[in-house]
Order: C-alpha cells, then structure tokens, then sequence
C-alpha cells in the first residue's frame, strides 16, 4: 500500500531521482513523508521524524559528500511533470504555492514571485520543491469521535486546530468516513455528508472518484473553492454535515456561518498550534463566538496524529476526553 | 528515327517533371506554413481559453489537421501522455521528424517551432499568450519570404526543366 503510494507521486519526479528513490530499501519507503529537491542541493527524504540525504549510489545515507545533488534540470524537469508540461493549467495553484497531484499528494513549490499589483501572480525560476506523501490512516479519528458526538445522534460543529504536518487532513477525512459510514458500535447512524475538496486533498479524486475512501454516504464537490462550494453543497446536495479543509479567509467565515444558520454542521480545519492561534485570526472574526462547540487540538509532540486537547464551546477542556487521555 | 524521337520526348518529359518538382517545393512551402500557423492557432485556443495541458490539447489539434502536421501533434501528445519523456522540448523536437517527411518546410521553419517549443507550457497564460504572438509574427515572415521565393523560383524551375529536356532533345537529334 505505501510501496504504491510512494510510486504515485514518483512519477513526478526526475528521472535520476526516481530511480534512486525506487532502489531505496523499502522500511525507508514506507516511512518517507516528504521528498525535498532544492537545486543545488543534496535531495532529502523526511519520514518518521528522520531525514536521510538521497545517497549517490541510491542508498539513503547521512553524509553530504556522498549525496546526490539535484540540478537545474533536475527542477526542470520536476516542474514540467508536476504541471503536465502545462504550467498555464496549474497557474491558480502555483500562485498558492503548491500543486495537488493524483492521489492527493501535494507537492510544494518555491521560487521568486511575481508581482502584479502588489499580489503574487505566479513564481518563476521554481528551485524549491516539497514533494508530501499523502496517506490515508483508517482509524486516525477513533480517540475523536466520541467526543464530537451529542447524545441525541447529531454532532458538534468541530474545528480541528493543528500546524502543518501533524495530520489534519488525515483526521478530518477519517472523521468524514466514520460520520458517513455510521458507526454501530456507538449507535450512531451514518450522515450525509457534503465534502468540500478545494484542493483534492481529502477524497483525491480521479476523474471524479474518490480514490481515498470517505464513506458511502459522502458527496464530493472537487477542486472548487470553499466559500463558493460551501453554498452550492447546501443547496445541492442537502447533507447534513459539511466538510472542509483549512479555512482562512473572511468569504470562508461568512460561508461557513450560512451553513451554520441552515442547519447544517460543519467540520472543518484550520493552521494553528492553539485555540488562541484561532482566536487572533481577524479574518474569521465572525467564527470566534462560540459557533464552534468543539476544538481538537494536534500536535506532533507524540509522533504525528497527537490530540493535545479537545475543547467545547467555552473552550473548556471536554471532561470524557481528558480522562481517557490520562488513562493511556 | 521514330525510336530517337520516342527517346528525345521521353527525356523532354523527364526533365520538365523533375523541373515541376522542384518547383513544387517552392508552391507547398506557404501553403505549409500557413497550415502550421492554423494549427498553432488551435493549440493556442486550447491553451489559452481552455487552460488545457499540453498532452490533450495537442491530441485535439491533431483530429482537427492532416498531413505531416497531424502526425507531428499526435506524436508529440502520446509520447508525453506515455510519460516516458521527462521534458517537452526533448519530445517536441524529436517529433520534429514527422515534418521532415511529410511537409515542404524548410530548415528555418524547423529552427523556428523548434525554439518555439523551448518556451511552450513553461509560464502562466498571459506570458504563453505572448510567446504565441511573438511566433505568429515571425511566422509570418517566413511566410512572406516564402511567397517571394515562390514568385521568383516556381515558373523558373518549370521553364528550366522544360528547356533543359528541349536542349538534350535537339542535341540528341
């Protein structure tokens, strides 16, 4: 399964580092999380809280002088796979800084930016690249969901607060399946859910399939941005739950409070390392008052997928949550 | 005599047919060119207004032109749907071929789209827009020079070829 994701994105790759990457012994391809190309540079593999340096000879190894440094046409070529040799088709999402690749994998990218009336219009002269494997871990959301569930069988708007790289999307689409799929065991009947997938991260479709699996009972709206997306999955779909992946700007606050005054719930994610991270966001402003009764707070302090706390409304650690926590 | 006469006409006819293709060479050029340019059209509407990446957008241009420009466009898109190649001017100039045998285009004309493909899909829609113009003009000169040389050489490989079998043929006799 992770010998197959890594070949997913390695098709995306250079052709020396391609090969190098698939002669690596597979214990270090299963545990790769990041492939960086920095021209010039020795190519990195970060994974499991290691980083190893891409040797010459396609070992891992952990001295500069034997690792194999990446070049301009290294980049080059890089870029030209990443973007289907078509860095117009891809001009929204490099101004973002970052292209979605099959399989929902992201791939970072970094160069000088190009201005346009104070706003980056594009970036040339690419030389940084983040190549960030995406993995899907069923059961992520096991130690959440109780939480996020109300005794009637409806669930609390959630946010879930964590810095990049510590399983966010990871958790929320685990949420979205178990909510979607029902989960006997606690008696909680699947919801409709209307997943809003701006980036084709969550569900990572191809040809609109999800080939991740986010539940039966789940509607994917692919690649459209959140606000707009938000509203045409209310009046669309009819879920019961909205799902969205790192919301930030003002237009995603007020989509997200329509959703709320429709009677739908929302679960959504958002960068930061605490509830005040979230808090001092001026842009959600309309967010900060409670609307959202529950706050999963991660960290990657043990290992990815860390739950540091689980706050309510007032945000109030949620006392059924802590105990298990300590139990552990 | 009769088989000297049959002889002389025979090479009188060689000679003005060689004479005719070479002028033809001259003829096709423009027409080439101004074919390569409607396609290079094409593929600029599918770029431009419809954002399509390159492997599909070559693949619709080359349903819509035949001859040496079709199978040019149709080897470019699937050698890179295949994903065997690892960049586009590589592919682009090694389809190049295609034309060689199919087309009157000349050396420049090669030299031209070859350069052309060094910048295709390797910036956002406004600067490719750009390059697109920037061909289209340059396009347009080799057509011009094109239609000139057309003028001057294609009545003159004709009437050469003609005189020269006329020459063999009272040599002959």
């Amino acid at each position: 399964m992770s010998n197959g994701k890594i070949s997913e994105i390695a098709k995306y790759m250079p052709k020396e580092i391609k090969q190098m990457l698939e002669g690596l012994p597979s214990h270090v391809l299963e545990d790769i999380e990041e492939v960086r190309l920095r021209q010039g540079k020795p190519v990195m593999l970060h994974g499991d809280g290691r980083e190893y340096l891409m040797g010459k000879n396609g070992q891992p190894v952990f001295d500069i002088r034997n690792a194999y440094i990446c070049t301009f046409d290294d980049i080059k070529s890089a870029v030209s796979l990443i973007t289907n040799y078509s860095l117009y088709s891809y001009e929204d999402d490099i101004r973002n800084g970052f292209v979605t690749v099959e399989g929902g994998h992201r791939v970072g990218i970094c160069g000088k930016a190009v201005l346009d009336k104070g706003s980056v219009r594009t970036f040339k002269d690419i030389s940084f690249i983040n190549y960030r494997i995406a993995r899907q871990v069923i059961g992520a959301a096991d130690r959440v969901l109780r939480s996020i569930m109300q005794t009637d069988g409806n669930i609390y708007n959630t946010l879930i607060i964590s810095p990049p790289q510590c399983g966010k999307t990871t958790m929320l689409r685990d949420i979205v399946r178990q909510l979607s799929n029902g989960t006997p065991a606690m008696g909680f009947k699947g919801k409709k859910i209307g997943l809003v997938d701006e980036r084709n991260e969550i569900a990572a479709c191809s040809m609109g399939v999800p080939k991740n699996d986010v539940g039966i009972r789940t509607d994917v709206l692919d690649g459209c941005p959140k606000a707009e997306g938000i509203l045409i999955m209310i009046r669309s779909m009819s879920p019961e739950i909205i799902a969205t992946d790192e919301i930030g700007r003002s237009e995603d606050g007020a989509a997200i409070l329509d959703a709320i005054n429709a009677g739908v719930k929302i679960i959504t994610t958002i960068h930061g390392s605490d509830i005040e991270d979230f808090l001092r966001k001026p842009s959600l402003e309309k967010l900060h008052n409670g609307l959202f009764e529950r706050y999963i707070i991660m960290s990657s302090k043990n290992g990815v997928g860390t739950i540091e706390a689980i706050l309510d409304e007032n945000y109030k650690p949620v006392r059924g949550h802590l105990t298990r926590e300590a139990g552990l | 005599m009769t088989l000297k006469l049959i002889g002389g006409l025979l090479i009188m006819a060689a000679c003005s047919l060689y004479g005719i293709a070479a002028s033809n060479r001259y003829s096709l050029r423009p027409k080439d060119i101004r074919k390569l340019r409607s396609a290079l059209q094409m593929l600029e509407t599918e770029v431009i207004f419809g954002s399509t990446p390159l492997p599909a957008a070559m693949n619709n241009v080359a349903k819509k032109v035949d001859g040496g420009i079709k199978s040019f466009f149709s080897r470019v898109s699937q050698e890179l749907l295949s994903g065997w190649s690892y960049d586009l001017d590589t592919v682009w100039s090694g389809a190049m071929e295609e034309l060689q045998k199919e087309t009157c285009l000349t050396g420049v004309d090669k030299e031209l789209l070859k350069d052309f493909g060094k910048v295709l899909g390797c910036s956002d829609r406004e600067d490719q827009k750009k390059h697109f113009e920037l061909f289209y003009i340059q396009l347009k000169h080799h057509e011009d020079m094109a239609e000139e040389e057309r003028r001057k050489n294609e009545k003159l490989y004709k009437s050469l070829g003609f005189l020269a079998g006329l020459v063999i043929f009272i040599m002959l006799i």
